[in-house]
């Protein structure tokens, strides 16, 4: 009689059967009484197949097989017939909750390399129930987990030594970069827009300890490895994406989405346009909020989604619109539409937007611009200045940019902006975040004219 | 004639017709004040009040509400108004009077988005030129011309058809306000207290008319006050200009007729500004500071051009172009279409 309690679903109620054939074939006898497993709290539902091994230890420290010390320990995998442990997602969970008790952290290889990423914490890799027990007893030291290995993931990145001419363009992703903000290029197809989004990952600062851990936190939770070591996630979903794939979801436990893998980093939107409305409307509330709720029948999580948002796009369904080569041949109820799309909600969250212009000949074949690493390091002060003043600019709040030293000309400049230029509170917000940034890059404690002017000429407008 | 029984005539507040009727009977502003007080002459209880009141009551209301009383003969009263037999016997001025002829830019009150773009556009190449613009601060064409003037950093003259302390539309009081800050002025033949009787306003028009050397109609209904200024303009010899409409728009009628009859037609406010250079009695246009063009306005030129295009063009760094877009943009100059800075008319 082996009978499992604490809301299990049905993977966990067939942790039985894996533990009592791992057991036998790890070479401990298993017990003939009556068994009851009681996963506390008993009101949580657990769900996955990640509880085979504490289940195990449990079993047989409680059958008196091993040393009841043995269940001193943090642990989780999956058990197979043959006793071997299979790699299961939330690794780093498990490394954080040992590092804040103090107990031993017992991981399959694989997710023990992502729980080495919390420092302080005493990982152990093993391979199957008979060395977990090992381990555990302390007779066997355990897998070193070996780092994770900044792997560069090169398709997503590129140099700004590339980009012919795009000054503007260029100017607009250097201030975007140093204070986080949302930025929407857009421009006839073939002109660099999507370049010029890759180039961002490589002129933004490297993460800090804390923020490398809330990434990978949120890379474990998802069951993915994280591939981009050091560097900002730059995560590039297809506007075929559902909404569980860009914000989470799924069934059972939710899974976080898109938006939780480009935590702390890029969240690009290529061609823009051509995602649903409805799949654009639904980022709007956790972009502004910087995390992402989900609610499930029973099960109800937070993800983070403090992200950059970059978005690309056309002005019209074919791209020429405007574009000076006179090929376009939409309908003006196209193109009204597809702005429509676009001046939706979700475009007014956007704090900068500027057009990537056609490059000519001569610029092609000319020089290419200033290298992302001579970029990086103005962005890399700008930001050490606002990580002195609290927080990033993009998530100054209106309290935050009240307070800041403001010249009486920039004051008088961003009140006829209210008066003249089309501007809503939101977005006079957004300028005076853009403006701080200016001034931030160019190493100035206070916010003058010429740098409202600057972020107004950038300033969102459809 | 004693200053003292002009300044109780003008206190009176009669229809200027009326006045110079009864002048031309009695001979001199004494003579109809004591013919009003005997009550020989039937007018209002308000201007009987005026014209045996003590002058010295008089000048005080002129004081307390902030207001001078310029005589035809003063120095500070335009000879080119005093020399018109219709002239106004004094004007109750606030702020400065310039007293070089002016250029009027006139038009109806109920006019569209365009004429009233069109107008501020006018104002600012007018102030820009130097020359004082004079206009009713009426609703509609007026205001957007007075405001095109202040916003050019121009001098600008307001000739009201109430008292001068009574601010009519009201929501033009910053208006108002502006023009009297930058140097301008707010002019009117009516005494303190005399609220806006639509029968003031005609009268006022000649004085429009008066104080200026070419009068520009920017949109006119076939009847209505900006037509009268133009048949004021033309009775005192200045030039009349008008910009053309649409034929069948009712308030491109009035201007297009005008057109027809004679007036020049005027086009952007760059050929408004030359054909203002011809107009006898107007200083050569300006080319300081404020007339010269603006670099970046040069480039943006007359198709528009994008950041990036302007940014090669005047080979200047980034940051400086889109800040010296904005700030052409806050002024009206320039406006986004799209990805394209365009000049706005």
């Amino acid at each position: 009689m082996f009978s499992l309690v604490g809301l299990p679903d049905t993977a966990v109620r067939e942790a039985k059967e894996r533990v009592r054939a791992a057991i036998s074939s790890a070479g401990f006898r298993f017990p003939y009484r009556r068994i009851t497993v009681n996963l506390a709290p008993a009101d949580i539902p657990k769900m996955g197949s990640a509880y085979d091994l504490p289940i195990a230890l449990g079993v047989l420290a409680a059958a008196g097989e091993i040393e009841p010390a043995a269940s001193g320990v943090v642990a989780l995998g999956e058990l197979a017939l043959d006793g071997t442990i299979r790699s299961v997602r939330g690794g780093l969970g498990a490394a954080i909750t040992g590092r804040a008790e103090g107990l031993p952290c017992l991981l399959p290889a694989t997710s023990a390399a992502e729980a080495s990423l919390v420092g302080g914490a005493d990982v152990r890799g093993v391979r199957s129930l008979a060395h977990a027990v090992a381990v555990a007893l302390g007779e066997d030291p355990g897998i070193r987990p070996s780092p994770v290995r900044a792997a560069v993931v090169t398709e997503h990145r590129a140099d700004l030594a590339e980009v012919r001419g795009q000054s503007a363009a260029r100017r607009a992703l250097e201030i975007a970069a140093a204070g986080g903000h949302h930025l929407l290029f857009h421009g006839p197809p073939g002109c660099g827009k999507t370049l010029m989004a890759r180039c961002l990952p490589g002129i933004l600062p490297t993460l800090t300890d804390d923020e490398r851990l809330d990434v990978a936190r949120a890379w474990s939770a998802a069951g993915r490895r994280l591939a981009a070591g050091d560097h900002p996630p730059f995560r590039s979903p297809h506007h075929s994406a559902t909404v569980a794939a860009l914000v989470g979801g799924g069934s059972g436990v939710p899974v976080p989405g898109e938006m939780t893998l480009a935590h702390h980093g890029v969240l690009f939107l290529d061609e823009i346009g051509e995602f649903p409305a409805h799949l654009l409307n639904t980022l709007r509330q956790p972009i502004e909020a910087g995390e992402v709720h989900i609610a499930r029948k029973g099960v109800s999580v937070t993800f983070p989604c403090d992200v950059q948002l970059v978005g690309a796009t056309n002005l019209c369904p074919c791209g020429h619109h405007e574009d000076g080569s006179g090929r376009c041949k939409c309908s003006p109820g196209a193109i009204e539409r597809y702005r429509r799309r676009l001046s939706g909600p979700l475009v007014d969250r956007f704090d900068m937007r500027v057009s990537v212009a056609r490059v000519e000949a001569d610029d092609l074949l000319g020089p290419g611009g200033e290298a992302s690493e001579s970029v990086t390091g103005r962005v890399a002060s700008a930001r050490q200045i606002q990580r002195d003043r609290g927080c990033l600019n993009r998530n100054l709040g209106r309290g935050a940019l009240d307070c800041l030293p403001w010249e009486s000309a920039a004051a008088d400049l961003l009140r006829s902006a209210l008066d003249r230029l089309d501007l809503t509170a939101r977005g006079w917000d957004r300028v005076r975040k853009v403006a701080r940034t200016i001034a931030d890059l160019g190493g100035d404690e206070v916010v003058g004219e010429a740098h409202v002017a600057e972020a107004l000429a950038f300033r969102g407008r459809l | 004639m004693s200053r003292a029984d002009r300044l109780r005539l003008a206190f009176a507040g009669l229809h200027p017709d009326r006045t110079r009727g009864l002048l031309d009977s009695y001979g001199s502003a004494g003579r109809v004040c004591r013919a009003i007080g005997a009550g020989t002459v039937d007018v209002p209880a308000y201007a009987r009040q005026a014209a045996v009141a003590p002058v010295d009551a008089l000048v005080e209301i002129l004081g307390r509400v902030g207001v001078a009383a310029v005589y035809r003969e003063d120095d500070e009263f335009p000879d080119h108004l005093a020399e018109l037999p219709d002239s106004a016997d004094l004007l109750f001025v606030r702020g400065t009077l310039p007293t070089t002829p002016m250029v009027a830019v006139v038009g109806t009150r109920r006019c569209s988005r365009y004429g009233r773009a069109l107008a501020g556009s006018y104002g600012r190449a007018i102030a820009a030129s130097g020359w004082p613009v004079v206009s009713g601060l009426a609703r509609g064409i007026d205001g957007a011309a007075h405001r095109g003037v202040v916003d050019g950093g121009g001098v600008g003259v307001a000739v009201l058809g109430c008292g001068p302390d009574i601010i009519y539309p009201r929501e033009h009081r910053q208006l108002h306000d502006d023009l009297i800050a930058r140097g301008g002025a707010v002019v009117t033949e009516y005494p303190p207290g005399t609220p806006p009787h639509g029968w003031r306003f005609p009268p006022r028009n000649r004085i429009i008319s008066g104080l200026s050397a070419a009068v520009v109609i920017v949109e006119a209904a076939e009847t209505g006050g900006a037509l009268v200024t133009a048949t004021m303009a033309l009775s005192h010899a200045r030039v009349v200009m008008a910009v053309p409409g649409d034929i069948d728009r009712p308030t491109s009628k009035g201007c297009n007729l005008l057109i027809c009859d004679g007036a020049l037609p005027v086009l952007d406010p760059a050929d408004l500004v030359e054909a203002l250079s011809f107009v006898p009695g107007l200083p050569p246009p300006e080319a300081g500071p404020s007339g010269h063009v603006d670099p970046v306005m040069a480039a943006v030129g007359s198709t528009g051009s994008t950041l990036e295009e302007l940014t090669i063009a005047l080979a200047l760094p980034i940051h400086e172009v889109a800040a010296a877009v904005t700030r052409l943009e806050i002024a009206g100059l320039v406006r986004w279409e799209g990805e394209v800075i365009t000049v706005s008319r």
